[in-house]
């Protein structure tokens, strides 16, 4: 909630001495002005949808930073019981600048919201971005996130599974170089029972770049049949390149399904030698299996218009990468 | 013609390189199948690698060429467009690369080398439905991801698909019998027999007879030691299947 926006304040950076900040160091890299920066009027963005409202509308938010801007901008977005949304929000920008975020969206009953970020902020920008999601019974909520901007991001998703029947996915791509640093954080907590969440994410870290991903499912007592899982896979395109993972499972129920998994490493060489094997050369083989790895994620958003745009993304990416 | 000139390669491992052909010397002419037969650590899949190109096989003597060619200077993609085939005895599993994306990307890949105009993908339809139906393979495989989940039979089928597509001039076969129950064995066989041509070598390595009873090969080698210790016709296997290769690992060591 709002809260959690005061606590993030310039004189009470959090600091990897705190377990869940270990691997990302906020005040290394946020510039010393924009902490003393007062920050920008807020700009909320209010999106409700009524009880019932299914039609299937599409909300476009376009979130823009600055040179020098210390941002402080609030999402919210209520969807009540039986209605749904498609929720697409760009970052986009120019210069240093930090946005520091907190977004908000309630799920009502058997509500359908899918959320995509296209995650573009200028290479000198830093954005914090904590997401608070509360999925009520029979409700699905659907998170899809491209990172590829920034030099500092984290995107913090706080889900809470409250009602019976709930299903929460978390998918994301992250494709970083440079000296960037990509940092996603979740914490599912698992209130009810017969609720599933799916957790998927790929990172690709070229040069000196940097991954995190820290995913804790947390099942509480009364979440009986909970049907949980977890995946993060990183590819390394440099022996330079770091990926932190630590996946945490936390289940006081004692009738789940829960797994988690996670690969970090650079391309195996045996799928390289068998595409060569076949004709293609060394940069072809390598361009296939790496488009693959990104396509598997890709193909989780659920909106083919924009899955095509975030592909159209990627694809720049790997082009401007694998050269 | 293939010839294999004192072939000596090692292999990096863990306890550093190890040597294990050492001196391997074989001819294959235009049409002729030769089979290679030899008990596990003798060096036939070392061989097999060797000759495709892989990395971290060494060739520290030796020659390799094909048609007069030297093949051990060429990368593993022009090896494959100069039409040298390795079917592997474990094909790679690549999810998120569909079928028949490999299938076009590879054969284009050759065409290009080879000089030839690529295929649109109109044509290129075509020929896989064609060969799949001359191979008795499901066109269904084409949509799943290349050799993901398939069973030991569809990858096996599935390199004799890519031996078929590719048209290759020397066709090496690594244990295509392993982990194949009798019908699947019969079906690849029965494919290996189809591309037999008089310009086409083959070179069938294998532990057991079994396969050679169905791809009857004209020349049979002993691989022992990293060596061809014994040559002779398709008798040979049979008596190899009969006494085992016990007198090859005496002989030697």
């Amino acid at each position: 909630m709002v809260k959690a926006l005061k606590a993030l304040a310039p004189d009470h950076l959090p600091t990897p001495k705190q377990e869940e900040w270990k691997y990302t160091n906020l005040a290394r890299v946020l510039p010393e002005a924009l902490l003393r920066q007062k920050p920008e009027t807020v700009r909320e963005v209010v999106i409700h949808r009524s009880r019932g409202q299914n039609g299937g509308q599409v909300e476009d938010v376009l979130w823009t930073g600055f040179e020098g801007a210390h941002q402080q901008p609030v999402l919210r977005v209520t969807v009540e019981e039986g209605a749904d949304l498609t929720l697409i929000e760009r970052h986009v920008g120019q210069g240093a600048y930090w946005k520091n975020m907190v977004t908000d969206i309630a799920v009502g009953k058997n509500a359908r919201v899918h959320h995509i970020r296209l995650q573009e902020d200028s290479p000198e920008a830093v954005q914090t971005n904590l997401v608070k999601v509360t999925v009520a019974q029979d409700a699905a909520y659907d998170c899809f996130s491209l990172n590829l901007g920034g030099k500092l991001t984290r995107h913090e998703i706080h889900a809470v599974i409250e009602g019976q029947g709930a299903d929460c996915r978390l998918n994301g791509l992250n494709l970083l170089a440079g000296v960037q640093h990509g940092d996603t954080t979740i914490l599912i907590e698992h209130l009810a029972p017969h609720c599933t969440s799916y957790q998927f994410y790929r990172s690709i870290l070229d040069d000196t770049a940097r991954g995190v991903f820290q995913g804790k499912v947390h099942v509480h007592q009364a979440a009986q049949k909970t049907d949980a899982y977890q995946l993060s896979n990183a590819l390394l395109l440099s022996p330079m390149a770091e990926m932190d993972t630590k996946p945490e499972l936390e289940i006081y129920a004692d009738d789940v399904k829960c797994s988690h998994g996670a690969t970090t490493g650079p391309l195996d060489e045996e799928p390289l030698f068998y595409l060569r094997s076949r004709g293609l050369s060394a940069a072809e083989a390598r361009r296939l299996l790496v488009q693959a790895f990104v396509d598997e994620v890709l193909e989780k958003i659920p909106d083919e218009d924009t899955r095509e745009e975030a592909r159209g993304k990627a694809d720049a990416w790997l082009t401007m990468r694998l050269r | 013609m293939i010839k294999i000139t004192n072939l000596h390669a090692r292999v990096s491992s863990d306890e550093g390189p190890r040597e294990i052909l050492r001196g391997l010397n074989l001819e294959i002419q235009p049409g002729k199948v030769h089979a290679i037969m030899g008990p596990n650590g003798s060096g036939k899949s070392t061989l097999s690698y060797v000759l495709a190109g892989r990395e971290g096989y060494e060739v520290t003597e030796g020659s390799v060429t094909m048609d007069g060619k030297d093949l051990l200077d060429l990368e593993p993609e022009e090896r494959a467009a100069a039409g040298v085939f390795l079917a592997f005895q474990y094909p790679v599993e690549i999810p998120g690369v569909n079928m028949s994306t490999f299938l076009k990307t590879s054969l284009n890949a050759i065409r290009k080398q080879r000089g030839k105009p690529e295929m649109d993908a109109l044509a290129l339809l075509k020929l896989m439905k064609a060969k799949c139906k001359e191979l008795g393979i499901s066109e269904e495989m084409m949509k799943r991801a290349v050799n993901a989940g398939f069973s030991g039979g569809e990858k096996k089928r599935n390199e004799i698909l890519q031996m078929a597509l590719l048209e290759p001039k020397f066709c090496i076969l690594d244990e295509t019998d392993s982990g194949l129950d009798i019908d699947a064995l019969k079906v690849v066989a029965d494919g290996v027999n189809r591309l037999r041509s008089p310009e086409r070598s083959f070179l069938i390595i294998t532990h057991y007879q079994r396969l050679l009873d169905y791809i009857k090969p004209d020349i049979v080698h002993v691989l022992a030691h990293g060596q061809i210790v014994r040559t002779g016709g398709p008798e040979l296997a049979l008596e190899l299947e009969e006494q085992g290769y016990k007198d090859f690992i005496e002989a030697v060591a």
